[in-house]
């Protein structure tokens, strides 16, 4: 039933024999190993191209057609009516006009591929980026649409993916989390904290919120203002409790946990020196501030109106503290720009005007992940570090109002770069950016998340936890690995 | 058409088929398959034995009968035939295997899934050139297990089993088990160990210093019955609910809000946490528990518990977007109605049965007796709920159809109001286009910003004839040629330019501050409705002796939003020598006022400030000027006949609000529900169950056949049990809640026993509490399973509470948590129970333990709503749950933590982090990891840190603090070596910090 490789065991042990507890102590000791020696992690199902990984997410649902798939014929049939020769059912209004963007495409690198200039510095990283135009969805409901593209289901209750690739890999560092989240400072997104939940895998590999650039970037990092704990009470205090502890293990032995929580007390406070020192910014050269466009006021740039320098300081902050995060063993960051759907709007669910909010919150994002990709190249790092740029859903080619767009989960882009990555377009959208252009061969989120696990070294049906009677998989029963993007 | 030949030879069918551009191929096969036609008996097994079954378990899920996509079916040879994608005996030009071939590694079927292999493809083409065989009588089957040879659907033995005498039931089946694997059984732990394992396992507390001395004497006294005295104490507390009823809040996926996007609020979620632990203290019959949390409702009509119980269905996570936004008139709306169905019949399933039915949503289950069939059934049970309010006490059935009914009339007359008032406007836009444009247009170019101080407001009066009145006081008698008044501007209720502005008034003035003697009447607009001027300023020339008081009195107010007012932006009086405004900052008094600065206020009336739509003089003439002509053609527009309408509409709705604010508001609770107010498109089904279909492959977009209300044959006697007619609701829903408790069910004792000894023991005998299907694991002890299990069916009071009184009494649980090598190299997991397993106190009772040692624990604020240690901001839209915002020194959140708000988008950090029960799945057992954050937590929290603080003032004053302060924590006294390493720590660093260490200590988040 199971074969012999240690992804697989650990899967088995977990449910069988052992015990979440034993797995969660299994790993420290295992990390200790894996940091002593340190070649390939063992027990990849085949040889990895990338060691870690940058979701960038775009909440609200990102219009691909005002943004990386261009379309002429809205252009050109721009205020017509909009007659895809099918009935459509969105999700808000009935279809308006077709309604061109209201960016101008250029092309870009030596491929030539088509950007909107609002994207523009994308531009000089472009031939890196592969571009899959022809994902499709489940619902254009926001919610559902979040987690299938954060856990690979439409409804609540399972592991995100990054959760998995935590289970499945460990930690590179113990200073710091596998799994880090960087939330949208004004608010979570659809399903606040369940778009990184481990759910029925081991809490250790939930994503850990770190808020660069906040006053706590992480809960509890440090003591809280106190009347009596001081820089000494602090550190005697942990000495004296390490003794304490040790002294009652050793009146218990055989009992491994005992020792995992002394250890986790002198790995909190290593954690506080490393994360401490990776938000560092000030460490940054003004130059690297500059490529990823951080405002001279830092995290406190007004944004009391949606605009482009605010929305570039904020994503750009974020975008820059995950490079310095992977540098120093982080598995998997998840990125976010855009906050739930309050109002005044700061997501990309552009209902009522497109220019307003794409406006800015793209311009934000190209010019944070261009620096990013720029940054990771110029490192090295770029070669094993996989980005994926996603969104809910996309938006539709007609007009909502007279200057926004519904949702379209019947087609919408994510793409790949980085981590074995060939830059390139893979799968199209129709005419309109409607549909797929091959609607029988679409490309769907498991096949993303296939591809993902496959650059990592792991083959997506083999990582698998059984939860009540299925063995569960970041990919469901679904996933083909995108073998035509990769290297 | 296809065209197609069949050659028929003894109870076998060869397929050939072709296209019609094939013709000349299919003669030709035709032919083949005569010469072929001898061998194809013996070919019938290479069917049955090798093709069917790939064909089975590769195409047909997509290609049946039920479900033939592409117009294929895999089911009967015919379906193959029509298709003509097999030519017998020629297999290249057998287009079945051109799809499944594939070409860089990608075949164009199996759609969804990897290709099939090279050896399977050889099968296939093996088996056209043979012929392409297919017995008459061979219908190929979607694979489902039909098989009920499993230990847990076995049947449960129909009466105890007989234990000796003098033996206890648990340490006989325990001991056997000991004894036949060579393990050696640890000796009872000592009394203070045993005390606080127990007081923790069943109340999730500390034991107090008294409780543990008293028990210590006692145990001295009479181990055995100081021990059973003890269980029936702490059986007996009220805490005992609430260290149980989170066991069972976390397998029902309780939280208190919905979840998915926007995450709102459930207020009425609470009373369902209370029923839950109320349950639990009142030893309520377990079947009895479980046909509440179904069918309450229909099975005890009138009891409150009825209604509290189904809070059980609606528990889990609800997509708001889905119902209210986009309904299920939409394939969207529909598909979340879907996914909503299938939790409630998933968590009735697991929770109950430990079954897991959802399998069967897009194929039979793959290996446990269940059919799509059977699924689609129990989503055909829960056809009629939905998850909302509704009432459980303090409104009779009658007044709640009533307000229901009323709720609905009043939406029904504002959507008719909403009509008559939009038809209207559409006739008067019609008429005023040219000139509307034209405003807006001036508006565009002129548009002037609009100041906060917008003038005087009175307070507000809910009649319109009401004299309300504004005095200007200009110090001495001033001659005065002209009063002007200034209308205010206010977008509320979008009414604008002449916002206030009386509709009847009189201007007098006097010099005598009353108003008593010698009033002069400078201008009577009283007898007759004036129009609204707008922003206009009202002009009255005056000739009168000089004056001291002005005086304006509103004799019929302006109407608001259902209510009325009178409000001004400015008051000008002109006159001495230079004919200025003399009126200017001078004092105002009123009748009433509302004063909410800078917008409203007396002193506005003299500030010199008053809105004018536009900057331009001209602009503004031009703009007024347009404004009446459209007022008169507005005018001209009104329709008697409407505003009778109107009026007539006006009043029913006052009636009906009326009516309804009469009514009781009754207790509510969020439960399943047929009946409740309407919210954008969610919609009450009334009872009437919606259609259910068969899905196949789980797909909305292919239904298949309608399913009626059935539940799955799990066991012999409920194989019978599907029915092929629609019930009722309430009659769906008891048939499952009897069902679920059917004496004969193998699956509903055995899952709570050994739930009941998860929740005892730290773990189960079966380790998969929510699965018992051959997916899961199989029972350590299924002797003592069964034993147990038959107890609870046959006892008569069904009692948990003398479950766990046995369980708890036994050998087995008191044993010492010591390490034992010998035992540990055979059974290292204590699979077999020859120790008691250390475990660490979850975070529910670390928080509670926290708040009771520090002497802050309110432990008598029990029930009722639960208490937030958050603080919402934005509530309006997606409320933003801010846990950093909430002072954890408030004592309103220093009660225990099943009594928090528990938020499913945002949860509670410190918990989380400490491996608190995620509300959006079924957690049968918690996880115990041991992370870097636990420390972080544990260490720097804000609220261990306003607790050490409590916790050192509790112990401060007594003779040995860190002896005191160590027992608190740990149960027992501290040994000499490390009392004065603390005694030491706490002269350096004070008795905060030594606290501090001691809330950090293995010893203390351990239970031995």
């Amino acid at each position: 039933m199971f074969d012999a490789s240690p992804l697989s065991r650990r899967g088995f042990m977990s449910h069988a024999s052992m015990g979440i507890a034993g797995i969660a102590l299994a790993d420290l000791f295992r990390r200790e190993g894996l940091l002593a020696n340190s070649a390939l992690p063992q027990g990849l199902h085949h040889p990895p191209r990338a060691r870690r990984v940058i979701q960038l997410f775009m909440a609200g649902a990102a219009s691909a057609v005002d943004l990386f798939d261009h379309k002429p014929l809205l252009t050109k049939k721009h205020g017509e009516p909009w007659d895809p020769g099918e009935q459509v059912e969105l999700f808000q209004s009935t279809p308006g006009a077709c309604l061109k963007s209201p960016w101008t495409f250029r092309p870009y690198g030596e491929s030539g591929k088509e950007l909107s200039d609002v994207v523009a510095p994308l531009g000089t990283v472009v031939d890196d980026i592969a571009f899959i135009h022809n994902v499709v969805g489940k619902t254009g409901v926001h919610s559902q649409g979040t987690l299938l593209q954060t856990t690979g289901f439409n409804m609540p209750g399972f592991p995100s993916c990054g959760s998995w690739i935590s289970y499945g890999l460990g930690s590179e560092t113990e200073n710091l989390p596998a799994f880090v989240v960087l939330p949208d400072h004004r608010g979570l997104a659809s399903n606040g904290a369940k778009n990184w939940s481990s759910a029925f895998l081991p809490a250790e590999h939930q994503g850990t919120v770190i808020r660069p650039g906040q006053a706590e970037p992480i809960a509890d990092l440090r003591p809280p203002a106190s009347s009596f704990i001081t820089a000494d009470s602090d550190h005697d205090g942990l000495d004296l409790l390490s003794r304490l502890n040790r002294r009652y293990a050793e009146e218990r032995s055989g009992d491994d946990r005992l020792s995992a929580r002394i250890r986790s007390y002198e790995l909190a406070a290593a954690m506080q020196l490393s994360a401490t020192e990776a938000l560092d910014l000030a460490q940054e050269p003004r130059y690297i501030h500059d490529l990823y466009g951080l405002a001279p006021e830092g995290p406190g740039v007004d944004d009391t109106t949606i605009n482009e320098k605010a929305e570039t300081e904020f994503f750009g902050r974020k975008c820059l503290v995950a490079r310095r995060l992977l540098e120093r063993g982080v598995r998997f960051v998840q990125i976010w720009s855009g906050n739930d759907n309050g109002f005044p709007r700061r997501n990309w669910d552009s209902h009522e005007d497109v220019h307003r909010d794409h406006g800015p919150l793209a311009a934000g994002m190209a010019r944070g992940t261009g620096a990013l990709i720029a940054d990771l190249k110029q490192r090295g790092l770029l070669d094993d570090t996989l980005i994926l740029w996603t969104t809910e859903f996309g938006r539709m080619p007609c007009s909502q109002g007279s200057q926004g767009r519904d949702h379209n989960p019947f087609v919408f882009t994510n793409w790949l770069c980085g981590g074995g990555v060939r830059g390139g377009v893979y799968g199209e959208s129709d005419e309109w950016g409607f549909k797929p252009l091959d609607r029988d061969h679409p490309t769907q989120v498991y096949d993303i998340h296939a591809t993902v696990l496959h650059q990592l070294g792991i083959d997506h049906t083999k990582l698998t936890l059984r939860h009540n009677g299925i063995d569960r998989r970041l990919t469901d029963v679904h996933g083909h690995v995108l073998h035509d993007l990769l290297l | 058409m296809l065209s197609s030949d069949v050659y028929r030879t003894a109870g076998s069918t060869s397929v050939i088929v072709s296209l019609p551009n094939r013709a000349r191929v299919s003669l030709l096969a035709a032919a083949i398959c005569a010469l072929f036609g001898s061998t194809a008996i013996a070919d019938d097994d290479l069917f049955r034995d090798r093709v069917a079954p790939l064909l089975e378990r590769r195409c047909l899920s997509c290609h049946n009968a039920r479900d033939a996509k592409g117009d294929l079916s895999l089911t009967t040879a015919a379906g193959l035939m029509e298709a003509g994608y097999v030519v017998a005996g020629d297999p290249a030009g057998s287009h079945l295997l051109d799809v499944v071939t594939p070409v860089d590694g990608r075949a164009s079927m199996p759609k969804d899934g990897d290709p099939l292999t090279a050896d399977e493809i050889d099968l296939l083409r093996q088996w056209i050139a043979k012929g392409a065989a297919w017995p008459a009588d061979k219908r190929l089957e979607l694979p489902s297990v039909s098989s009920r040879d499993w230990w847990s659907l076995k049947p449960l033995p129909s009466q105890l089993s007989t234990i000796p005498e003098d033996t206890h039931p648990v340490d006989h089946f325990l001991n056997a088990e000991l004894a036949r694997r060579g393990l050696t059984a640890l000796p009872a732990a000592d009394a203070i160990t045993r005390l606080r394992r127990l007081t923790y396992d069943l109340t999730g507390l500390p034991p107090t210093l008294t409780e543990i001395d008293t028990f210590v004497a006692a145990d001295k006294a009479d181990p055995a019955r100081a021990w059973e005295e003890l269980v029936d104490r702490l059986l007996a507390s009220p805490t005992f609910g609430e260290k149980w009823g989170q066991h069972w809040l976390d397998v029902a996926r309780y939280a208190e809000t919905h979840g998915y996007d926007k995450d709102k609020l459930r207020p009425n979620a609470w009373p369902y946490r209370d029923y839950v632990i109320r349950s639990l203290n009142d030893d309520k019959p377990y079947n009895r528990f479980v046909q509440e949390q179904v069918a309450g409702d229909a099975l005890f009509p009138g009891d409150p518990d009825g209604v509290l119980g189904l809070g059980f269905l609606a528990a889990g996570p609800w997509d708001f977007i889905g119902h209210v936004e986009v309904g299920e008139q939409k394939l969207d709306g529909r598909l979340a109605k879907h996914l909503d169905r299938d939790e409630m019949v998933s968590a009735v399933f697991n929770v109950f049965l430990s079954t897991t039915v959802q399998c069967a949503q897009c194929h039979h289950h793959k290996f446990d007796p269940i059919r799509m069939e059977d699924y689609y059934r129990l989503h055909a049970v829960l056809a009629a709920v939905d998850r909302a309010d509704r009432v459980y006490a303090g409104l009779s059935g009658e007044q709640e159809q009533r307000r229901l009914e009323l709720v609905e009339a009043i939406r029904l007359l504002e959507i008719e109001e909403g009509k008559l008032k939009k038809q209207q406007q559409d006739r008067i836009a019609a008429k005023t286009g040219p000139l509307d444009r034209r405003l807006d247009e001036l508006m565009r170019q002129h548009a002037a910003p609009l100041r906060p101080e917008y003038g005087y407001h009175s307070a507000i009066s809910p009649t319109q004839d009401v004299a309300k009145w504004v005095q200007l006081d200009l110090g001495k008698a001033r001659p005065i040629q002209e009063v002007r008044l200034h209308p205010c501007f206010d977008h509320f209720n979008n009414i604008g330019a002449g916002f206030g502005f009386p509709v009847r008034y009189r201007i007098e003035g006097s010099n005598d501050p009353q108003f008593a003697q010698n009033v002069v009447l400078l201008n009577d607009a009283s007898s007759s409705d004036q129009p609204n001027p707008g922003t206009e300023a009202q002009s009255f020339a005056v000739t009168a002796p000089p004056l001291r008081y002005l005086r304006i009195t509103a004799t019929r107010l302006a109407p608001r939003q259902n209510d009325y007012i009178f409000a001004l932006a400015e008051i000008e009086a002109i006159g001495g020598e230079d004919g200025g405004n003399v009126a200017s900052g001078n004092a105002i008094t009123s009748l009433d006022s509302i004063e909410a600065h800078p917008r409203w206020s007396r002193k506005n009336l003299t500030d010199g400030i008053y809105h004018q739509e536009l900057s331009d003089a001209a602009a503004m003439a031009e703009y007024r000027s347009l404004s009446r002509q459209r007022a008169a053609v507005v005018a001209e527009l009104q329709s008697p006949e409407l505003e009778q309408q109107l009026q007539s509409l006006g009043q029913r709705l006052t009636a009906a609000r009326a009516e309804f604010s009469q009514l009781p508001a009754g207790k509510l609770i969020y439960a399943a529900t047929t009946s409740f107010q309407r919210s954008g498109n969610f919609v009450a089904t009334d009872g009437r169950s919606r259609e259910i279909h068969l899905l196949n492959r789980g797909d909305l977009k292919s239904p298949g056949d309608v399913m009626f209300p059935g539940t799955p044959p799990l066991w012999e006697t409920a194989a019978a049990s599907t029915t092929q007619k629609s019930l009722s609701d309430l009659e769906a829903r008891a048939t499952l809640a009897c069902y679920l408790t059917d004496h004969d069910n193998p699956l509903v004792w055995r899952s709570i026993v050994n739930r009941v000894w998860s929740w005892t023991f730290g773990h189960g005998l079966v380790e998969t509490p929510n699965d018992f299907g051959r997916m899961g694991q199989t029972p350590s002890h299924p002797e003592l399973l069964d034993h147990l299990a038959v107890r609870l069916r046959d006892d008569p009071r069904q009692s948990l509470k003398s479950l766990i009184r046995l369980l708890v009494t036994s050998e087995a649980y008191q044993r010492s948590a010591a390490h034992h090598a010998y035992n540990a190299a055979i059974d290292a997991n204590n699979t077999y129970r020859w120790r008691a397993d250390r475990r660490r106190l979850s975070a529910e009772e670390f928080r509670d333990s926290l708040l009771a040692i520090s002497g802050r624990l309110r432990l008598e604020d029990r029930s009722g709503p639960s208490f937030q240690d958050f603080v919402i901001e934005k509530p309006e839209h997606s409320p933003h749950y801010e846990y950093g915002l909430f002072d954890p020194a408030n004592p309103s959140a220093h009660r225990r933590t099943i009594y928090r708000f528990v938020v499913r988008s945002q949860p509670q950090p410190f918990l989380t982090t400490l491996d608190c029960a995620d509300p959006s799945i079924s957690v049968p057992r918690r996880d115990e990891s041991t992370t870097a954050l636990q420390a972080l937590a544990q260490w720097n929290n804000r609220l261990v840190e306003v607790m050490v603080r409590e916790f050192s003032n509790q112990v401060r004053e007594e003779g040995d603090p860190i002896g005191t302060a160590w027992r608190l924590a740990t149960g027992r006294a501290p040994s000499d070596d490390d009392r004065r390493a603390l005694v030491d720590y706490s002269a350096r660093h004070g008795l905060e910090n030594a606290c501090r260490v001691i809330l950090n200590l293995n010893e203390f988040v351990y239970i031995d």
